[in-house]
């Protein structure tokens, strides 16, 4: 528990730091930073709008420390401020719209490339020289070098447009009403197919390294030895002496490889036009929206801090020695 | 140095890597030698498929693809190297300075260290880039450079953790010798393996970022490399319109250096850590041992 608590800190000091770094980078930059945030407003922004904005932002009237608390309060209030470049829509409400489809991409290419990464390192490391590790261990480095914007462009080039065999744009046919029909999650299963391949080939490799190498360290335990020589199957001891135990550290780089994952995650989205955070960030971008670039990166930190949390968790369910710590 | 090449030279893997790379590196420098264009200039029609004239065809602007990637090529190597150099200079010196003062010094560094882990990196980078609007390459490089050494610092100062506790280590500090000496001359050493694959693996980080940051619009259009090719690909509806060649050319040249860096990177972790060997070696000592096992059985059964 106490464990958990910690974590919880930690988590909130670091979403500080992402939310000062918002605050600090326009008054870094020569010139008047309401004017740099503001400088593609939309012309349907009265002075009103723009005043109320400012104040957001902590473009106020009053020293630094205050000018922060109040972009702080802003925050913790759930306000981001407006798009300046799809006036006057919040930008938390553009970014809650989005974040689904972010969620059930990452959540989905997460689930394929840890489970599929995952097994295939057992094996790789349990059939050490053989096939197996000759093929998956090297194509797995390869594609962890590989960007996520090649592997998009490559699936969307050979398979949307060369072959059409999946859709190029969109997360379901726009002529179908979003409704929880067989018709219509059929069609998002549909249009999500190459996306999360897309971010799970980026993935899959980074978890059969890990998982492959850290069998390995555990098959030269005594205790596995002492598992074989007890008479138990194969797989038993694959799975539930040695994988089990090979899982922790695996779990540990799972947290590390977030970032990859939601960064492949705005580029994928981008590629495939879908219509997730990425793709609205990179409107933000085109547009230099900076409310609604700044309300991203507070987005993706609170996403990237609850995943790690959910780590957390699985980490004290997998390690019973933190339980009693 | 030079026994610690031969080591490096004698793992397969690395002497490919290090062969690939040695490839760009003379066509970054050899680049007007080899493009028979002006990268910028309209030189022919426009999506023109590859030729014997234009070997990788023409993007829309009537430009050779084949002489942007060559002088690309430039580019992304000095972005890499350079961003590679801050990263590795960054983490380094806070993970050694954290593992080897300890205490309160540990402490603060590693909570930097591990707050800016958790830190969604692209969507971050994204936020600087945007504020400097359409950045240079230098720019793309110093802003990956000076975010992204937490990895490295975190693996750094685990290894160093673990020199500490050795007994050379403990013996040199009762002789009295100065921390820069024990840090320099000590440690530093024998972390070489760690900072090396460091320094690859942020090339490789590189490389990757500052073609995603190009590819979003956030580089500047005018550059020459692999990501503003991209960008001005996907610009001109590249895929849709079928010119594969203008896509497919850039991804190609990624992908193969980055292959390239990360098989010099397993070959350094190999040589670090000789348990991580598979192919070659790994499976010839199993493929032995099967052999004996079941000659030392036939025997038996005679």
């Amino acid at each position: 528990m106490q464990f958990l608590l910690k974590r919880l800190a930690f988590y909130l000091v670091a979403f500080l730091v992402a939310a000062t770094f918002n605050f600090v980078i326009p008054r870094m930059l020569p010139g008047n930073p309401a004017d740099i945030m503001l400088a593609n407003a939309n012309a349907a922004m009265g002075p009103a709008a723009r005043e109320a904005l400012m104040a957001t932002f902590g473009f106020v009237d009053a020293p630094l420390h205050e000018q922060y608390f109040s972009y702080l309060k802003s925050i913790f209030t759930w306000d981001f401020g407006v798009s300046v470049k799809f006036f006057p829509v919040p930008v938390t409400d553009m970014l809650m719209q989005a974040l689904p489809w972010t969620l059930f991409l990452t959540g989905a290419a997460l689930l394929v490339s840890f489970s599929v990464g995952t097994l295939l390192g057992i094996l790789a490391a349990w059939r050490r020289g053989t096939m197996i590790d000759v093929i998956a261990s090297p194509t797995a480095l390869a594609l962890q070098s590989i960007p996520s914007v090649v592997v998009a462009l490559c699936g969307l080039y050979f398979l949307g447009v060369s072959n059409k065999i999946f859709p190029t744009s969109y997360a379901y046919d726009p002529k179908l009403d979003p409704t929880w029909s067989v018709e219509f999650i059929s069609s998002v299963a549909y249009h999500g197919f190459l996306p999360v391949l897309t971010l799970s080939m980026v993935l899959v490799g980074g978890y059969l390294v890990t998982m492959r190498n850290n069998m390995i360290g555990q098959l030269g335990e005594d205790y596995i030895s002492m598992g074989e020589a007890k008479g138990l199957s194969d797989a038993r001891v694959r799975y539930t002496y040695a994988a089990r135990n090979a899982l922790l550290p695996s779990v540990t780089s799972l947290a590390l490889s977030f970032g990859a994952l939601f960064g492949g995650s705005l580029v994928t989205e981008v590629v495939f036009n879908y219509p997730g955070v990425g793709n609205l960030l990179y409107l933000g971008i085109v547009g230099r929206d900076f409310p609604l670039i700044q309300g991203q990166l507070l987005i993706m930190t609170l996403a990237m801090l609850i995943a790690n949390f959910a780590v957390d968790l699985a980490y004290v369910f997998l390690d019973p020695r933190l339980k009693r710590a | 140095m030079k026994s610690l090449l031969k080591t490096f030279l004698r793992n397969r893997k690395a002497a490919i890597g290090l062969s690939i790379v040695l490839i760009y590196v003379v066509i970054a420098i050899a680049a007007p030698l080899i493009a028979q264009y002006d990268p910028l200039g309209r030189v022919g029609r426009p999506h023109q498929a590859p030729s014997a004239d234009h070997w990788l065809g023409t993007t829309r602007m009537g430009r050779d693809v084949f002489s942007q990637l060559i002088y690309g090529t430039r580019n992304s190597l000095m972005v890499g190297l350079l961003a590679g150099f801050i990263v590795t200079a960054i983490g380094t010196t806070i993970g050694i300075t954290a593992a080897y003062f300890g205490g309160k010094v540990d402490d603060v560094l590693n909570f930097m260290t591990n707050v800016v882990l958790v830190l969604p990196q692209l969507p971050l980078l994204l936020v600087l880039a945007a504020f400097l609007g359409q950045v240079s390459p230098l720019a793309i490089a110093l802003i990956i450079g000076v975010t992204s050494w937490a990895w490295g610092a975190r693996v750094t100062r685990a290894q160093a953790l673990s020199l500490k506790t050795r007994d050379y280590i403990q013996a040199s500090e009762m002789i009295g010798e100065p921390a820069w000496r024990m840090i320099l001359v000590e440690m530093l050493p024998n972390l070489l393996s760690i900072i090396g694959f460091n320094f690859i693996g942020s090339v490789i980080f590189t490389i990757i970022t500052q073609a995603t940051l190009e590819f979003l619009g956030l580089g500047s259009p005018l550059t020459l490399s692999w990501g503003a090719m991209l960008y001005n690909a996907q610009n001109a509806s590249a895929i849709i319109v079928g010119a594969w060649w203008e896509i497919l050319a850039p991804c190609g040249a990624i992908v193969f250096i980055g292959i390239g860096l990360s098989l010099m990177n397993f070959g350094v972790d190999e040589i670090a850590n000789p348990r991580m060997r598979s192919l070659g070696q790994v499976a010839k000592a199993l493929k032995q041992e099967r052999r004996l096992n079941r000659q030392r059985m036939q025997e038996a059964k005679q």
